[in-house]
Formats: structure tokens, sequence, C-alpha cells
């Protein structure tokens, strides 16, 4: 027989735990309140969801790229929405896309850098240069550094 | 005249069975298979932190030439998710599962219902999660959901696991009429819940629901297991072993209640928090990350009831063993939930997004707040289990100062990791600039995890002592006027 014996409870409830409950169940309301309108950003996906990403590189690249906003168009994941937003996986051996073909084969090694930032970085609008849409102004600003590491995390995925 | 009988003609002792079905056979096993998942959890851990450091150096890919090969991937992808997982399914489901059946025949009176169809429970659970987390280096043999990777295959036998520990924890106290104590109420709502989440984390394998709603079920059956389960069995193994220990009665049955109710509404309200996503009305998100916001107040009115319930035996904490671990369980507890808390809010989120912050969180309410807390369990259990008594030592400090050390570096040094990366990026710092920053704060959390591994092996010294040199002890029914004071 398991030795056996009920855990004696003291009755009632002190006022503090009740008022305690009252200001926090405000605290969520008012906050709830505030926040009722706006657009969540795309799902982040975890640490597992980026096959290849290596290291704390990888880490910095999923936090640009995060904060570039690349996975509204391209899926959580990188996959792509075809046929308008290309897949991000898979581009060790060149563009995937037939208009960006061209472009690979003139510019074998950095035609994702030239791709993300536009054929021409001379000119200011990003629509007129043809670079990524979100490649604009504040907080998108991208620096050629944090190119570079987005491409090399790009070039891991498989 | 008497013949003496070989060895052989003798007849056996006793009769022993496949499936181990004594009292108590269930809670001991899962006990000691949850402390060697906590040393396979702490390892991994040190792999993860030291993939951040040097992910180069740490990247492994072979092919092992079976059938048409295998290929494995050792890398940063796919040691993060191993070490979640041993930690959470492996030493914290397993410890937890070994308060269910040690806790629950002592608070009901009935004898656990079966011990044999919790054995084969743990079987179940365990084979399925070795399997797993061994597929999870395997590429292209697991899916990338938070806390639901594992194959279909392994899930089925995963869940067949929680279906016999749901049965036999059901079994035993579902004859039993009115409200049962707080802690069972705790573990059975975190029993149907881990199932139950497990269940609808499974769908994906079966029918993709889309890549992005995958995504989406995941993060909120990952949240749902941290709130319903790890917390829910943290807060009731604590408020069984606080009472016992310091033979008091509960401070308050309506607080505790209160909290109950609170945390059964809010823990849910936070699952829903993790649903971000443009497809997700931002109302929704808001709400549930309010439901995180909230989750605070029942999390601080159990802490608060069960220190009140120490009053007049705070001597106790002075001496090594179970109350230590207890109350540093519940400090680390709070500084988890008022973290959670301020993590839950938009213009934080919008700062640690990405970062090593929502890890670091996880860190010091996992390793720190529920690990202590069932170290307290255990160091409570393990003598009536194993009807010996500890005998103090070194090995006892050692556990207690290691796991709080470790616990406490490894978590604050990724928060703070992840409040400089977000500050930097915020700032436009280069990449390489953020990575030479940060190596400062990935080492202390490195050597922190370190620290609960060695935790983790002064237990196993520790239980290894006490079975081969602890002096034998019975723990009997107390006189009837002391009752609360309590044996088991």
């Amino acid at each position: 027989m398991t030795p056996h014996a009920p855990i004696p409870t003291r009755p009632g409830l002190p006022r503090w735990a009740l008022g305690l409950t009252v200001f926090v169940l405000l605290v969520g309301g008012v906050y709830v309140a505030s926040n009722l309108s706006g657009t969540n950003p795309a799902i982040a996906a975890g640490p597992s969801a980026s096959p290849g990403a290596g290291g704390g590189g990888g880490a910095a690249a999923m936090a640009l790229i995060n904060q570039a906003g690349c996975k509204a168009c391209h899926g959580p994941d990188l996959g792509g929405v075809p046929p308008t937003f290309p897949n991000l996986h898979g581009l060790q051996s060149g563009p995937s896309v037939d208009n960006l073909k061209q472009l690979g084969q003139q510019h074998p090694k950095d035609w994702m850098n030239i791709w993300i930032t536009g054929t021409d970085p001379a000119v200011s609008n990003p629509a007129m240069r043809k670079g990524m849409p979100v490649f604009g102004g504040p907080p998108y600003n991208l620096t050629p550094q944090q190119i570079d590491t987005i491409v090399k995390y790009l070039l891991t995925l498989k | 005249m008497t013949r003496k009988l070989r060895p052989y003609d003798q007849p056996p002792k006793r009769k022993r069975t496949l499936i181990p079905n004594a009292p108590d056979s269930a809670a001991g096993l899962f006990l000691v298979v949850a402390i060697l998942w906590l040393l396979a959890a702490a390892t991994l851990g040190i792999l993860a932190a030291g993939e951040r450091l040097f992910p180069d150096v740490l990247k492994f890919s072979f092919s092992v030439p079976l059938g048409r090969g295998i290929n494995i991937d050792i890398s940063r992808a796919t040691v993060d998710p191993a070490f979640v997982d041993a930690l959470v399914f492996g030493w914290l489901t397993n410890a937890a599962f070994a308060a269910v059946f040690f806790i629950t025949p002592r608070l009901t009176g009935r004898r656990l219902m079966s011990d044999a169809v919790a054995n084969m429970g743990l079987a179940a659970w365990n084979l399925a999660l070795a399997a797993g987390i061994a597929l999870l280096y395997v590429k292209g043999a697991s899916s990338v959901g938070s806390l639901a990777e594992f194959p279909w295959p392994v899930k089925g036998l995963a869940l067949l696991g929680l279906l016999a520990v749901n049965g036999a924890f059901w079994r035993t106290l579902l004859p039993i009429g009115g409200l049962p104590y707080i802690s069972l109420l705790y573990f059975g709502i975190g029993l149907l819940a881990l199932l139950g989440l497990f269940a609808l984390a499974s769908i994906p394998s079966v029918i993709s629901l889309g890549a992005t709603n995958d995504q989406l079920l995941w993060a909120f059956t990952a949240r749902g297991i941290i709130t319903y389960w790890v917390l829910g069995a943290t807060l009731g193994a604590l408020y069984y072993v606080i009472p016992r220990v310091t033979r008091n009665p509960l401070y308050s049955g309506g607080l505790a209640l209160l909290a109950f109710i609170g945390w059964l509404a809010f823990a849910g309200l936070s699952a829903i928090g993790a649903l971000i996503d443009p497809s997700v009305p931002y109302a929704i998100t808001s709400l549930g990350q309010a439901g995180t916001l909230l989750l605070l107040a029942p999390t601080f009115l159990a802490i608060a009831n069960l220190l009140a319930t120490v009053s007049g035996r705070w001597s106790l904490i002075l001496s090594p063993g179970t109350m230590q671990f207890a109350v540093a369980g519940l400090a680390f507890l709070f500084v988890s939930a008022m973290l959670e808390s301020v993590g839950a809010l938009r213009s934080v989120q919008g700062l640690t997004a990405g970062t090593d912050w929502a890890l670091g969180v996880l860190v010091l309410g996992l390793l720190g707040g529920s690990t202590l807390a069932l170290y307290a369990f255990a160091d409570h259990a393990f003598p009536r289990i194993l009807r010996r008594s500890w005998s103090e030592g070194f090995v006892v400090h050692a556990q207690l100062w290691t796991a709080f050390a470790g616990a406490a570096l490894a978590g604050l040094g990724m928060v703070g990791a992840g409040l400089v990366q977000g500050s930097l990026q915020a700032q436009g710092t280069s990449p390489d600039q953020l990575d030479l920053t940060l190596l400062a704060f990935r080492l202390v959390a490195a050597g922190g995890i370190g620290l609960v591994a060695l935790s983790g092996f002064a237990l196993l010294v520790n239980v290894f002592l006490l079975y081969t040199e602890g002096p034998p002890v019975e723990y009997a029914l107390p006189p009837a006027e002391a009752a609360s004071a309590a044996a088991g």
C-alpha cells in the first residue's frame, strides 16, 4: 500500500489576490484595445526551418531577411510563390527563372547581389532600377555587406 | 536424510515480469530515464552553443552507405531542434511523468492503475523520442516545425505512449469523487493538453495544410506544450513538494484555485499569441499576446501561495536538499514569467525578433524554473522510491549551484545577446561586427549550459550513491494527528 495522506489546505482567498487579478485583467484589456489594427509580420521560421543556416552568420542573415521583409513575397520558408515570386532554394547553380538567366551568365559570381540591389544602383527609385521592391528607404536600406551576408546564406539553401 | 537441492532446482524467490508492475516502478523508471535525457540534452545544448561560436568548424555532412545512401547533416539547423526536443520531451516530460505517477497514488490513496501500462508508455514514448531525434540528422527524414519535427510513424508511437500515460493517470483519478488536490488538477489538464497538442501537431505529417498554415499550427502547439504541459506539471509538482517538506498546510486553497483558473484560460490565449502572420487577424494575435502578458498573474499568484506556505519553516532552505531546489526554481519561474510578459509586447518583439532573446527566456524557464522544481521533486521522491535516505555531501551542493549558476548564465547570456543583437541591427551594424560583439554572450551561454550538464551528472552520481550506499529507511504512514506532515 502506498503511504497516503492528503495535504491540508487553508480555506479563503486573500483580497490582494483579487485586486491583483482585476488590475492585470485591466492591463491586458488596455493592451488589446490599443493593438486592434495593423498587419502582422510574416511568420518567422525557427532555426530548424532554415536548412544549411550556418551559425552566427546564418542567424544574422535570417534576421536581415526578416527585417527586410523578403518573406512577404518569397514565403515563410523562402520557397517562393510560383510563378510570380521565385523559389530562393537551390540557387547554387544559377538563376531558376528565365528572365534572370542572362544576368547569371554575364555575372556568374555576383548576379544575386545585382538582382537584389537592381541593375542600376545609381537610380534611387527601387522600382525604376528593377531591384527587389522592398530594397527602398529605411528600414530596408541594406549595406553591401548586409546584402553579401544574405547572398551567402541563400547560397546554402538546398 | 535430505538431499541438498542444486541451485537450478530451487524455485525462484520471486516472480519477475517482463514489464515491471511494482508500486512506484513507473515513477522510478521515468525519473532515471529523465536524468539520462537531461545529460543528452545538455550535451546537445553545448553543441548548439558551439554551433553559434564556430559554425564552420562544427558543421558536418556525410553519407552513410546504407541502401541508396543516407545523408547525415550535423549543423545548427539539426542540433538546435534536437536540443529543444531532448530538453522538453526527454528530460522535462519524463521527469514530469515521474511526478504524476509518484504523486497521484499518494494524494488519492489508490495504487496506480497500472504501473505496467505506465511502463509501456515509458517504453513507447522514449523509443519514439530517441528515434525522432536520431532522424533529425538524416536529411529529408523530418519536418521543420518546432517540437513537431518527427516523421509520422515516430509521432504515432509517441502518441501511443502518451495514451498509455493518460490512461494510467485517469484510471487512478476518476474513481475519486469530489475536487482533487490542486496538483492533480494541473497534472490532469497538462496531460490532456500534451496529448491533444501533440496529436494536433501531427496533422501536417499526414495532410499538409500549406506551408504557412503548417508553420502556424506548429508555432501554436509548441507554445501550448510549454504553457499547458511544462508550466502546469512544474506547478503541480511544487504544490505537492513544498507542503510535504515544510509540513505546513497550503497557504490558501482559494488562491490556488484562482491561479489554476487563470492559468487554464491564459495558457491557451498565450498559445494564440504565437500566430504571427499577415494571414492571422492582427487583433487575434494581440489577444494572444495579452494572454502571455496576463499569464504572469496566475504564475505570480501560485508562487506567492507557495512562498506563503513556507512561512515559519524558512530555516529549511539553509540545509541542502528539496527546499533549496524548490525556492530556487520559484525564483527562476518568476524571472522567466516576467521576461515572457515583457517579450510579448509588440514594441519589444520589434527589437528582439530573429534574435537569441526568445531562446534565452525559454532556457531560463526550462533549465532554470522547471529543472530546479523537478530537481526538488527528485530529491523528495528518490529516497521514498528506493527506501533509502540521502547522505549529505558535496554532490548535493554541487548539483544545486551548478544548476543555478548554469541556468542563470545560459539564460541571461542569450537574453543579453538578443537585446544587443536587436539594438545593433537597428543601427545597421554589419553582420561580421555583430557576430564579433555577440561572441562574449555566446561563450557565457555555452558555459552555462555546460554547468547545467554538470548538475545533471551530479544528480546521477547522487542517485547512484543513494542506491548503493544510502542507509535503508521505511517511510511509514504518519500518526493521525500529524497526517499533514506526511509520508510519501
